[in-house]
Protein backbone atom coordinates (compact mmCIF):
# COMPACT_ATOMS: atom_id res chain seq x y z
CA UNK A 1 0.00 0.00 0.00
CA UNK A 2 2.87 2.35 0.74
CA UNK A 3 4.10 1.64 -2.77
CA UNK A 4 0.77 2.82 -4.17
CA UNK A 5 0.89 5.93 -2.00
CA UNK A 6 4.41 6.85 -3.14
CA UNK A 7 3.59 6.39 -6.82
CA UNK A 8 0.21 8.14 -6.76
CA UNK A 9 1.28 11.13 -4.68
CA UNK A 10 4.10 11.69 -7.19
CA UNK A 11 1.58 11.66 -10.05
CA UNK A 12 -0.59 14.20 -8.21
CA UNK A 13 2.26 16.68 -7.86
CA UNK A 14 1.71 18.02 -11.38
CA UNK A 15 -1.95 18.82 -10.81
CA UNK A 16 -1.45 20.34 -7.34
CA UNK A 17 1.27 22.99 -7.57
CA UNK A 18 1.03 23.69 -3.84
CA UNK A 19 1.38 20.04 -2.85
CA UNK A 20 4.35 19.45 -0.51
CA UNK A 21 5.40 16.09 0.89
CA UNK A 22 6.90 16.14 4.36
CA UNK A 23 8.44 13.36 6.39
CA UNK A 24 10.46 12.78 9.55
CA UNK A 25 13.30 10.63 8.24
CA UNK A 26 11.05 7.86 6.94
CA UNK A 27 10.93 8.97 3.31
CA UNK A 28 12.20 5.61 2.10
CA UNK A 29 10.04 3.53 4.42
CA UNK A 30 6.85 5.44 3.56
CA UNK A 31 7.81 5.73 -0.15
CA UNK A 32 7.28 9.49 0.15
CA UNK A 33 10.74 9.68 -1.39
CA UNK A 34 9.25 8.95 -4.83
CA UNK A 35 7.83 12.46 -4.70
CA UNK A 36 11.31 13.89 -4.14
CA UNK A 37 12.54 12.36 -7.38
CA UNK A 38 10.02 14.45 -9.33
CA UNK A 39 9.67 17.49 -7.09
CA UNK A 40 12.84 17.93 -5.02
CA UNK A 41 11.91 21.50 -4.04
CA UNK A 42 8.57 20.46 -2.62
CA UNK A 43 9.88 17.62 -0.46
CA UNK A 44 11.05 18.10 3.13
CA UNK A 45 12.71 15.70 5.52
CA UNK A 46 12.66 17.52 8.86
CA UNK A 47 14.71 14.89 10.68
CA UNK A 48 13.46 12.56 13.38
CA UNK A 49 11.03 15.02 14.94
CA UNK A 50 7.36 14.17 14.51
CA UNK A 51 5.99 16.93 16.72
CA UNK A 52 7.82 19.57 14.73
CA UNK A 53 6.77 17.80 11.52
CA UNK A 54 3.09 18.33 12.27
CA UNK A 55 3.37 21.99 13.28
CA UNK A 56 5.73 22.71 10.37
CA UNK A 57 3.03 21.29 8.09
CA UNK A 58 0.45 23.44 9.90
CA UNK A 59 2.51 26.57 9.21
CA UNK A 60 2.85 25.69 5.53
CA UNK A 61 -0.89 25.08 5.33
CA UNK A 62 -1.57 28.47 6.94
CA UNK A 63 0.22 30.12 4.00
CA UNK A 64 -1.95 28.25 1.50
CA UNK A 65 0.23 25.24 0.77
CA UNK A 66 -1.09 21.68 0.67
CA UNK A 67 1.18 19.67 2.97
CA UNK A 68 0.99 15.88 2.98
CA UNK A 69 2.76 14.45 6.00
CA UNK A 70 4.04 10.89 5.66
CA UNK A 71 5.12 8.90 8.68
CA UNK A 72 4.63 5.68 10.61
CA UNK A 73 1.15 5.70 12.17
CA UNK A 74 2.59 4.86 15.57
CA UNK A 75 5.12 7.68 15.67
CA UNK A 76 2.76 10.29 14.31
CA UNK A 77 0.73 9.60 17.44
CA UNK A 78 3.43 11.25 19.53
CA UNK A 79 2.29 14.43 17.79
CA UNK A 80 -1.34 13.86 18.80
CA UNK A 81 -1.32 17.03 20.85
CA UNK A 82 0.11 19.05 17.96
CA UNK A 83 -2.55 17.59 15.68
CA UNK A 84 -5.22 18.54 18.19
CA UNK A 85 -4.06 21.93 19.36
CA UNK A 86 -2.71 23.36 16.13
CA UNK A 87 -3.98 21.45 13.08
CA UNK A 88 -7.54 20.74 14.24
CA UNK A 89 -8.13 23.84 16.36
CA UNK A 90 -7.17 25.98 13.37
CA UNK A 91 -8.88 23.59 10.93
CA UNK A 92 -5.80 23.55 8.69
CA UNK A 93 -5.48 21.77 5.41
CA UNK A 94 -2.98 19.15 6.55
CA UNK A 95 -3.19 15.62 5.17
CA UNK A 96 -1.64 13.01 7.44
CA UNK A 97 -0.69 9.80 5.63
CA UNK A 98 0.02 7.21 8.29
CA UNK A 99 1.78 4.15 6.93
CA UNK A 100 2.75 0.94 8.78
CA UNK A 101 -0.59 0.94 10.59
CA UNK A 102 -2.07 -2.07 12.35
CA UNK A 103 0.25 -5.07 12.36
CA UNK A 104 1.76 -4.18 8.98
CA UNK A 105 5.14 -3.51 10.57
CA UNK A 106 5.12 -7.17 11.55
CA UNK A 107 8.82 -7.69 12.16
CA UNK A 108 9.48 -4.59 14.29
CA UNK A 109 7.03 -5.67 16.97
CA UNK A 110 4.69 -3.86 19.32
CA UNK A 111 6.62 -0.56 19.54
CA UNK A 112 6.01 0.05 15.84
CA UNK A 113 2.50 -1.35 15.48
CA UNK A 114 -0.38 1.07 15.67
CA UNK A 115 -3.63 -0.33 17.04
CA UNK A 116 -4.95 2.79 18.75
CA UNK A 117 -4.62 5.51 16.11
CA UNK A 118 -8.18 5.41 14.73
CA UNK A 119 -9.53 6.04 18.24
CA UNK A 120 -7.08 8.87 18.83
CA UNK A 121 -7.83 10.58 15.52
CA UNK A 122 -11.56 9.93 15.44
CA UNK A 123 -12.13 11.80 18.67
CA UNK A 124 -10.65 15.04 17.34
CA UNK A 125 -13.13 17.70 16.21
CA UNK A 126 -12.79 18.58 12.49
CA UNK A 127 -10.57 15.56 11.76
CA UNK A 128 -11.71 13.12 9.08
CA UNK A 129 -10.47 9.53 9.15
CA UNK A 130 -10.05 7.44 5.99
CA UNK A 131 -8.86 3.83 5.85
CA UNK A 132 -8.43 2.43 2.32
CA UNK A 133 -8.92 -1.31 1.94
CA UNK A 134 -6.14 -1.93 -0.56
CA UNK A 135 -3.81 -0.37 -3.13
CA UNK A 136 -6.68 0.02 -5.59
CA UNK A 137 -8.63 2.02 -3.09
CA UNK A 138 -5.57 4.17 -2.44
CA UNK A 139 -5.64 5.02 -6.15
CA UNK A 140 -9.35 5.89 -6.00
CA UNK A 141 -9.24 7.87 -2.77
CA UNK A 142 -5.94 9.76 -2.60
CA UNK A 143 -6.85 12.30 -5.31
CA UNK A 144 -10.18 12.91 -3.52
CA UNK A 145 -8.43 13.38 -0.19
CA UNK A 146 -6.22 16.10 -1.64
CA UNK A 147 -9.23 18.01 -2.95
CA UNK A 148 -11.13 17.80 0.36
CA UNK A 149 -10.38 20.81 2.59
CA UNK A 150 -9.38 20.43 6.24
CA UNK A 151 -7.41 17.88 8.25
CA UNK A 152 -7.58 14.24 7.20
CA UNK A 153 -5.98 11.16 8.75
CA UNK A 154 -5.30 8.65 5.98
CA UNK A 155 -4.37 5.24 7.37
CA UNK A 156 -2.53 2.71 5.22
CA UNK A 157 -0.38 -0.34 5.79
CA UNK A 158 2.96 -1.40 4.45
CA UNK A 159 3.07 -4.09 1.76
CA UNK A 160 0.33 -6.65 2.46
CA UNK A 161 -2.59 -5.70 0.24
CA UNK A 162 -4.83 -8.55 -0.96
CA UNK A 163 -7.04 -7.52 -3.93
CA UNK A 164 -10.25 -6.55 -2.15
CA UNK A 165 -11.60 -3.79 -4.37
CA UNK A 166 -9.62 -4.48 -7.55
CA UNK A 167 -12.57 -5.78 -9.57
CA UNK A 168 -15.00 -3.11 -8.34
CA UNK A 169 -15.98 0.01 -10.22
CA UNK A 170 -16.99 2.97 -8.05
CA UNK A 171 -15.94 6.50 -7.29
CA UNK A 172 -14.65 7.12 -3.82
CA UNK A 173 -16.53 9.81 -1.92
CA UNK A 174 -15.71 10.95 1.59
CA UNK A 175 -18.34 9.69 4.01
CA UNK A 176 -19.75 7.11 1.59
CA UNK A 177 -19.25 3.43 2.27
CA UNK A 178 -19.02 0.85 -0.52
CA UNK A 179 -21.24 -2.22 -0.48
CA UNK A 180 -18.89 -4.93 -1.69
CA UNK A 181 -21.57 -7.58 -1.44
CA UNK A 182 -25.28 -7.35 -0.74
CA UNK A 183 -27.09 -9.64 1.69
CA UNK A 184 -30.11 -9.79 3.98
CA UNK A 185 -29.36 -12.08 6.97
CA UNK A 186 -26.17 -10.52 8.28
CA UNK A 187 -23.81 -7.64 7.50
CA UNK A 188 -20.06 -7.55 8.01
CA UNK A 189 -18.64 -4.05 8.19
CA UNK A 190 -14.89 -3.66 7.92
CA UNK A 191 -12.10 -1.27 7.04
CA UNK A 192 -8.65 -1.98 5.68
CA UNK A 193 -6.99 -5.22 4.60
CA UNK A 194 -9.14 -7.33 6.94
CA UNK A 195 -12.01 -6.97 4.47
CA UNK A 196 -10.29 -9.79 2.58
CA UNK A 197 -11.34 -12.12 5.39
CA UNK A 198 -14.82 -10.61 5.43
CA UNK A 199 -15.37 -11.46 1.76
CA UNK A 200 -14.09 -15.01 2.28
CA UNK A 201 -16.48 -15.56 5.20
CA UNK A 202 -19.42 -14.05 3.34
CA UNK A 203 -18.89 -16.54 0.52
CA UNK A 204 -18.77 -19.43 2.99
CA UNK A 205 -21.93 -18.22 4.75
CA UNK A 206 -23.61 -17.91 1.38
CA UNK A 207 -22.93 -21.62 0.79
CA UNK A 208 -24.70 -22.24 4.10
CA UNK A 209 -27.71 -20.27 2.74
CA UNK A 210 -26.98 -17.26 4.94
CA UNK A 211 -27.24 -14.13 2.86
CA UNK A 212 -24.33 -11.96 4.00
CA UNK A 213 -23.56 -8.37 3.07
CA UNK A 214 -20.04 -6.90 3.22
CA UNK A 215 -19.48 -3.18 3.60
CA UNK A 216 -16.18 -1.38 3.06
CA UNK A 217 -16.30 1.50 5.54
CA UNK A 218 -13.43 3.45 4.01
CA UNK A 219 -14.40 6.66 5.76
CA UNK A 220 -14.58 6.03 9.48
CA UNK A 221 -15.30 9.69 10.13
CA UNK A 222 -17.66 11.14 9.04
CA UNK A 223 -19.18 7.65 9.01
CA UNK A 224 -21.88 6.61 6.54
CA UNK A 225 -24.84 6.56 8.94
CA UNK A 226 -27.28 5.88 6.14
CA UNK A 227 -25.70 2.63 4.99
CA UNK A 228 -25.35 1.43 8.60
CA UNK A 229 -29.00 2.12 9.36
CA UNK A 230 -30.15 0.56 6.10
CA UNK A 231 -28.27 -2.67 6.78
CA UNK A 232 -29.15 -2.74 10.48
CA UNK A 233 -32.82 -2.70 9.45
CA UNK A 234 -32.33 -5.13 6.59
CA UNK A 235 -30.22 -7.79 8.36
CA UNK A 236 -30.73 -7.21 12.07
CA UNK A 237 -27.17 -8.34 12.87
CA UNK A 238 -23.80 -6.67 12.47
CA UNK A 239 -20.27 -7.99 12.76
CA UNK A 240 -17.39 -5.54 12.50
CA UNK A 241 -13.75 -6.30 11.78
CA UNK A 242 -10.76 -4.01 12.10
CA UNK A 243 -6.99 -4.15 12.41
CA UNK A 244 -7.19 -1.93 15.49
CA UNK A 245 -8.21 -2.14 19.10
CA UNK A 246 -11.94 -2.76 19.44
CA UNK A 247 -12.11 0.14 21.89
CA UNK A 248 -12.67 3.36 20.01
CA UNK A 249 -12.19 1.96 16.52
CA UNK A 250 -14.52 1.03 13.67
CA UNK A 251 -16.68 -1.26 15.81
CA UNK A 252 -17.24 1.53 18.30
CA UNK A 253 -18.00 4.00 15.52
CA UNK A 254 -20.59 1.66 13.99
CA UNK A 255 -22.13 0.98 17.42
CA UNK A 256 -22.52 4.69 18.08
CA UNK A 257 -24.69 4.93 14.98
CA UNK A 258 -26.61 1.73 15.58
CA UNK A 259 -27.69 2.57 19.15
CA UNK A 260 -29.01 5.88 17.87
CA UNK A 261 -30.68 4.79 14.62
CA UNK A 262 -31.80 1.18 14.94
CA UNK A 263 -30.40 -0.97 17.78
CA UNK A 264 -29.41 -4.51 16.75
CA UNK A 265 -26.86 -6.95 18.22
CA UNK A 266 -23.25 -6.31 17.20
CA UNK A 267 -20.08 -8.38 17.54
CA UNK A 268 -16.66 -6.79 17.12
CA UNK A 269 -13.58 -8.54 15.82
CA UNK A 270 -10.35 -6.66 16.47
CA UNK A 271 -7.35 -6.30 18.75
CA UNK A 272 -7.39 -6.02 22.51
CA UNK A 273 -3.69 -5.92 23.37
CA UNK A 274 -0.31 -4.85 21.99
CA UNK A 275 1.12 -6.86 19.12
CA UNK A 276 4.43 -8.71 18.78
CA UNK A 277 7.00 -9.61 16.15
CA UNK A 278 6.28 -12.20 13.47
CA UNK A 279 7.29 -13.18 9.96
CA UNK A 280 4.30 -11.58 8.25
CA UNK A 281 1.26 -9.39 8.80
CA UNK A 282 -0.96 -12.30 7.85
CA UNK A 283 0.61 -14.44 10.57
CA UNK A 284 -0.17 -11.74 13.16
CA UNK A 285 -3.78 -11.32 12.03
CA UNK A 286 -4.28 -15.05 12.50
CA UNK A 287 -2.33 -15.12 15.78
CA UNK A 288 -4.55 -12.39 17.25
CA UNK A 289 -7.67 -13.96 15.74
CA UNK A 290 -8.57 -11.03 13.53
CA UNK A 291 -9.50 -13.31 10.66
CA UNK A 292 -12.11 -15.33 8.82
CA UNK A 293 -12.43 -17.89 11.64
CA UNK A 294 -13.33 -15.25 14.23
CA UNK A 295 -15.72 -13.63 11.80
CA UNK A 296 -17.41 -16.97 11.21
CA UNK A 297 -17.76 -17.64 14.94
CA UNK A 298 -19.13 -14.16 15.62
CA UNK A 299 -21.57 -14.47 12.71
CA UNK A 300 -22.90 -17.86 13.81
CA UNK A 301 -23.24 -16.60 17.37
CA UNK A 302 -25.39 -13.70 16.18
CA UNK A 303 -27.48 -15.95 13.96
CA UNK A 304 -28.17 -18.25 16.90
CA UNK A 305 -29.22 -15.25 19.03
CA UNK A 306 -32.05 -14.28 16.79
CA UNK A 307 -33.29 -17.62 15.50
CA UNK B 1 -8.07 43.51 32.98
CA UNK B 2 -6.96 41.75 36.13
CA UNK B 3 -9.29 44.04 38.09
CA UNK B 4 -12.18 42.41 36.27
CA UNK B 5 -10.72 38.94 36.07
CA UNK B 6 -8.21 37.63 38.55
CA UNK B 7 -7.57 34.46 36.54
CA UNK B 8 -5.25 35.90 33.91
CA UNK B 9 -1.48 35.33 33.82
CA UNK B 10 -0.74 38.87 34.89
CA UNK B 11 2.96 38.59 35.69
CA UNK B 12 3.94 36.94 32.41
CA UNK B 13 1.67 39.28 30.45
CA UNK B 14 3.33 42.35 31.94
CA UNK B 15 6.83 41.11 31.07
CA UNK B 16 5.95 40.98 27.39
CA UNK B 17 3.96 44.21 26.88
CA UNK B 18 6.77 46.30 25.39
CA UNK B 19 7.89 43.48 23.10
CA UNK B 20 4.36 43.10 21.74
CA UNK B 21 3.87 46.87 21.51
CA UNK B 22 7.06 47.31 19.50
CA UNK B 23 6.31 44.48 17.09
CA UNK B 24 2.60 45.13 16.58
CA UNK B 25 2.61 48.93 16.47
CA UNK B 26 6.02 49.58 14.90
CA UNK B 27 7.26 46.59 12.88
CA UNK B 28 4.43 44.33 11.80
CA UNK B 29 3.19 45.02 8.28
CA UNK B 30 -0.45 44.20 7.70
CA UNK B 31 -0.71 45.28 4.10
CA UNK B 32 -1.35 43.06 1.12
CA UNK B 33 -0.69 39.36 1.32
CA UNK B 34 2.59 40.02 -0.52
CA UNK B 35 4.31 41.54 2.49
CA UNK B 36 2.06 40.65 5.40
CA UNK B 37 4.05 39.82 8.52
CA UNK B 38 3.00 37.14 11.01
CA UNK B 39 3.01 37.35 14.79
CA UNK B 40 2.87 34.15 16.78
CA UNK B 41 2.48 34.40 20.53
CA UNK B 42 3.84 30.98 21.39
CA UNK B 43 3.67 31.84 25.08
CA UNK B 44 -0.09 32.07 24.66
CA UNK B 45 -0.69 32.71 28.35
CA UNK B 46 0.39 36.33 27.71
CA UNK B 47 -2.82 36.74 25.69
CA UNK B 48 -4.06 39.68 27.84
CA UNK B 49 -1.01 41.71 26.79
CA UNK B 50 -1.60 40.81 23.14
CA UNK B 51 -5.28 41.77 23.34
CA UNK B 52 -4.42 45.11 24.95
CA UNK B 53 -1.98 45.90 22.14
CA UNK B 54 -4.47 44.75 19.48
CA UNK B 55 -7.00 47.11 21.07
CA UNK B 56 -4.50 49.95 20.69
CA UNK B 57 -4.46 49.08 17.01
CA UNK B 58 -8.28 49.14 16.95
CA UNK B 59 -8.47 45.48 15.97
CA UNK B 60 -10.35 44.69 19.21
CA UNK B 61 -12.83 47.11 20.84
CA UNK B 62 -11.37 48.43 24.11
CA UNK B 63 -14.53 47.62 26.04
CA UNK B 64 -14.12 43.97 25.02
CA UNK B 65 -10.89 43.80 27.05
CA UNK B 66 -12.75 43.84 30.35
CA UNK B 67 -14.72 40.79 29.24
CA UNK B 68 -11.66 38.57 28.79
CA UNK B 69 -12.48 34.91 29.48
CA UNK B 70 -16.17 35.73 29.79
CA UNK B 71 -18.37 33.06 28.22
CA UNK B 72 -19.82 35.65 25.85
CA UNK B 73 -16.51 37.29 24.93
CA UNK B 74 -14.38 36.55 21.86
CA UNK B 75 -11.31 36.97 24.07
CA UNK B 76 -10.24 33.50 25.14
CA UNK B 77 -7.77 32.68 27.89
CA UNK B 78 -5.27 31.86 25.15
CA UNK B 79 -5.16 33.26 21.59
CA UNK B 80 -7.48 31.80 18.95
CA UNK B 81 -7.42 32.69 15.27
CA UNK B 82 -11.04 33.83 15.35
CA UNK B 83 -9.84 36.84 17.35
CA UNK B 84 -8.93 39.71 14.99
CA UNK B 85 -5.16 40.18 14.73
CA UNK B 86 -4.29 36.67 15.97
CA UNK B 87 -2.25 34.63 13.45
CA UNK B 88 -2.01 31.34 15.35
CA UNK B 89 -4.10 29.62 18.00
CA UNK B 90 -1.69 28.88 20.81
CA UNK B 91 -1.74 27.93 24.47
CA UNK B 92 0.24 24.71 24.39
CA UNK B 93 3.89 25.63 24.82
CA UNK B 94 6.58 24.66 22.32
CA UNK B 95 4.46 24.73 19.17
CA UNK B 96 4.76 28.32 17.99
CA UNK B 97 8.27 28.07 16.61
CA UNK B 98 7.53 24.96 14.54
CA UNK B 99 4.46 26.66 13.08
CA UNK B 100 6.56 29.79 12.48
CA UNK B 101 9.14 27.73 10.60
CA UNK B 102 6.35 26.37 8.39
CA UNK B 103 4.95 29.86 7.74
CA UNK B 104 8.42 31.30 7.03
CA UNK B 105 9.19 28.52 4.55
CA UNK B 106 5.73 28.80 2.98
CA UNK B 107 6.23 32.55 2.46
CA UNK B 108 9.64 31.98 0.88
CA UNK B 109 8.31 29.34 -1.47
CA UNK B 110 5.54 31.71 -2.56
CA UNK B 111 8.15 34.48 -3.02
CA UNK B 112 6.41 36.67 -0.50
CA UNK B 113 8.33 39.14 1.64
CA UNK B 114 6.54 38.59 4.94
CA UNK B 115 8.48 38.12 8.14
CA UNK B 116 7.52 35.84 11.00
CA UNK B 117 7.83 36.92 14.64
CA UNK B 118 7.55 34.19 17.28
CA UNK B 119 7.44 35.16 20.95
CA UNK B 120 8.36 32.41 23.39
CA UNK B 121 8.90 32.28 27.12
CA UNK B 122 12.18 31.34 28.79
CA UNK B 123 10.41 28.51 30.64
CA UNK B 124 9.09 27.36 27.27
CA UNK B 125 12.66 26.54 26.27
CA UNK B 126 12.23 23.37 28.36
CA UNK B 127 10.01 21.96 25.58
CA UNK B 128 11.90 19.54 23.34
CA UNK B 129 9.93 20.65 20.30
CA UNK B 130 11.57 24.10 20.46
CA UNK B 131 14.84 22.36 19.61
CA UNK B 132 13.31 20.27 16.84
CA UNK B 133 12.18 23.54 15.29
CA UNK B 134 15.30 25.59 16.01
CA UNK B 135 17.61 23.08 14.35
CA UNK B 136 15.33 22.80 11.31
CA UNK B 137 15.04 26.59 10.89
CA UNK B 138 18.83 26.95 11.01
CA UNK B 139 19.33 24.20 8.43
CA UNK B 140 16.94 26.01 6.08
CA UNK B 141 18.56 29.42 6.78
CA UNK B 142 15.19 31.10 7.33
CA UNK B 143 16.27 34.74 7.57
CA UNK B 144 12.62 35.85 7.55
CA UNK B 145 12.13 34.28 10.98
CA UNK B 146 12.73 36.23 14.18
CA UNK B 147 12.02 34.65 17.53
CA UNK B 148 11.99 36.55 20.78
CA UNK B 149 12.55 34.88 24.13
CA UNK B 150 10.83 36.83 26.89
CA UNK B 151 13.44 36.10 29.56
CA UNK B 152 11.53 37.07 32.70
CA UNK B 153 13.35 34.51 34.78
CA UNK B 154 10.29 32.63 36.03
CA UNK B 155 8.20 29.68 35.02
CA UNK B 156 5.04 28.39 36.68
CA UNK B 157 6.48 26.71 39.74
CA UNK B 158 9.57 28.78 40.44
CA UNK B 159 12.49 30.83 39.09
CA UNK B 160 13.76 29.29 35.83
CA UNK B 161 17.25 28.77 37.26
CA UNK B 162 15.71 26.76 40.11
CA UNK B 163 13.72 24.51 37.79
CA UNK B 164 16.33 23.97 35.10
CA UNK B 165 19.20 26.37 34.33
CA UNK B 166 18.71 28.54 31.26
CA UNK B 167 21.77 30.83 31.36
CA UNK B 168 23.56 28.81 28.67
CA UNK B 169 20.71 28.97 26.15
CA UNK B 170 22.09 31.85 24.01
CA UNK B 171 25.24 29.77 23.42
CA UNK B 172 23.13 26.80 22.35
CA UNK B 173 21.11 28.86 19.87
CA UNK B 174 24.35 30.33 18.47
CA UNK B 175 25.91 26.87 18.13
CA UNK B 176 22.86 25.66 16.20
CA UNK B 177 23.34 28.45 13.68
CA UNK B 178 21.10 31.29 14.80
CA UNK B 179 21.94 34.98 14.94
CA UNK B 180 21.70 35.67 18.69
CA UNK B 181 20.87 39.19 19.92
CA UNK B 182 20.22 40.55 23.40
CA UNK B 183 18.06 43.48 24.43
CA UNK B 184 16.26 45.14 27.30
CA UNK B 185 12.74 43.81 26.90
CA UNK B 186 11.15 46.86 28.52
CA UNK B 187 12.98 49.46 26.42
CA UNK B 188 11.30 50.05 23.09
CA UNK B 189 14.46 51.51 21.54
CA UNK B 190 16.53 48.51 22.66
CA UNK B 191 13.87 46.10 21.33
CA UNK B 192 13.73 48.02 18.04
CA UNK B 193 17.51 47.80 17.55
CA UNK B 194 17.38 44.06 18.19
CA UNK B 195 14.52 43.59 15.69
CA UNK B 196 16.37 45.68 13.07
CA UNK B 197 19.39 43.47 13.60
CA UNK B 198 17.20 40.41 13.03
CA UNK B 199 15.61 41.86 9.90
CA UNK B 200 19.05 42.46 8.38
CA UNK B 201 20.46 39.08 9.37
CA UNK B 202 21.14 36.37 6.82
CA UNK B 203 20.36 33.73 9.45
CA UNK B 204 17.25 33.21 11.58
CA UNK B 205 17.47 35.47 14.62
CA UNK B 206 16.68 34.86 18.26
CA UNK B 207 16.41 37.85 20.57
CA UNK B 208 16.90 37.28 24.27
CA UNK B 209 14.84 40.06 25.82
CA UNK B 210 15.67 40.54 29.48
CA UNK B 211 12.44 41.34 31.23
CA UNK B 212 10.89 41.53 34.68
CA UNK B 213 7.90 39.42 35.42
CA UNK B 214 5.02 41.53 36.71
CA UNK B 215 6.74 44.71 35.49
CA UNK B 216 4.95 47.82 36.80
CA UNK B 217 3.16 46.14 39.71
CA UNK B 218 5.53 46.14 42.70
CA UNK B 219 3.40 43.62 44.57
CA UNK B 220 4.16 40.89 42.05
CA UNK B 221 7.22 42.31 40.29
CA UNK B 222 10.09 39.88 39.78
CA UNK B 223 8.30 37.02 41.49
CA UNK B 224 6.40 33.96 40.46
CA UNK B 225 3.17 35.60 41.63
CA UNK B 226 0.60 35.91 38.84
CA UNK B 227 -2.14 37.65 40.75
CA UNK B 228 -2.76 40.60 42.96
CA UNK B 229 -5.84 40.31 45.11
CA UNK B 230 -8.63 42.73 44.31
CA UNK B 231 -7.62 45.23 46.97
CA UNK B 232 -3.99 45.25 45.89
CA UNK B 233 -4.91 45.62 42.26
CA UNK B 234 -5.67 49.28 42.91
CA UNK B 235 -1.87 49.71 42.63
Amino acid sequence: MREAFGRIISELGDEHKDLMVLTADVGNSTKAVYFREKFPNRYFNVGISEQHLIDFAAGLAATGKLPVVAGFAMFLMRAWEQIRNTVCRMNLNVKIVATHSGYSDYNDGSSHQSLEDIALMRVLPRMKVVVPADSWEVRRSLPVILREPGPIYYRIGRDYSPPITESFKYDFKIGEATVLKDGSDLVIIGAGVVLWDAIKVAEKLEQMNISTAVIDMTTIKPIDEKVIETYARKTGRIVTIEEHNVIGGLGSAVSEVVVKKYPVPIRMVGASDFGRSARSQRELLDYYKINDKSLMNASLELLRLKS
Amino acid sequence: MSLYNNDIHLGSSLSTVEILTTIVLKFKRDGSSEDKDWLILSKGHAAPALYAVLAEKNLIPTNELWKIQDINSILQGHPEIFIPGVDMSTGSLGQGLSFGVGVAEGLKMSRRNGRVYVIMGDGEQDEGQVWEAATHAASMKLNNLISIVDANGYQLDDATEEIKPKHYLPEVWRAIGWNVVHCDGHDIISISYALENGINSRKPTVIFAKTIRGKGLPLIENSKKQKVNNGDAEE
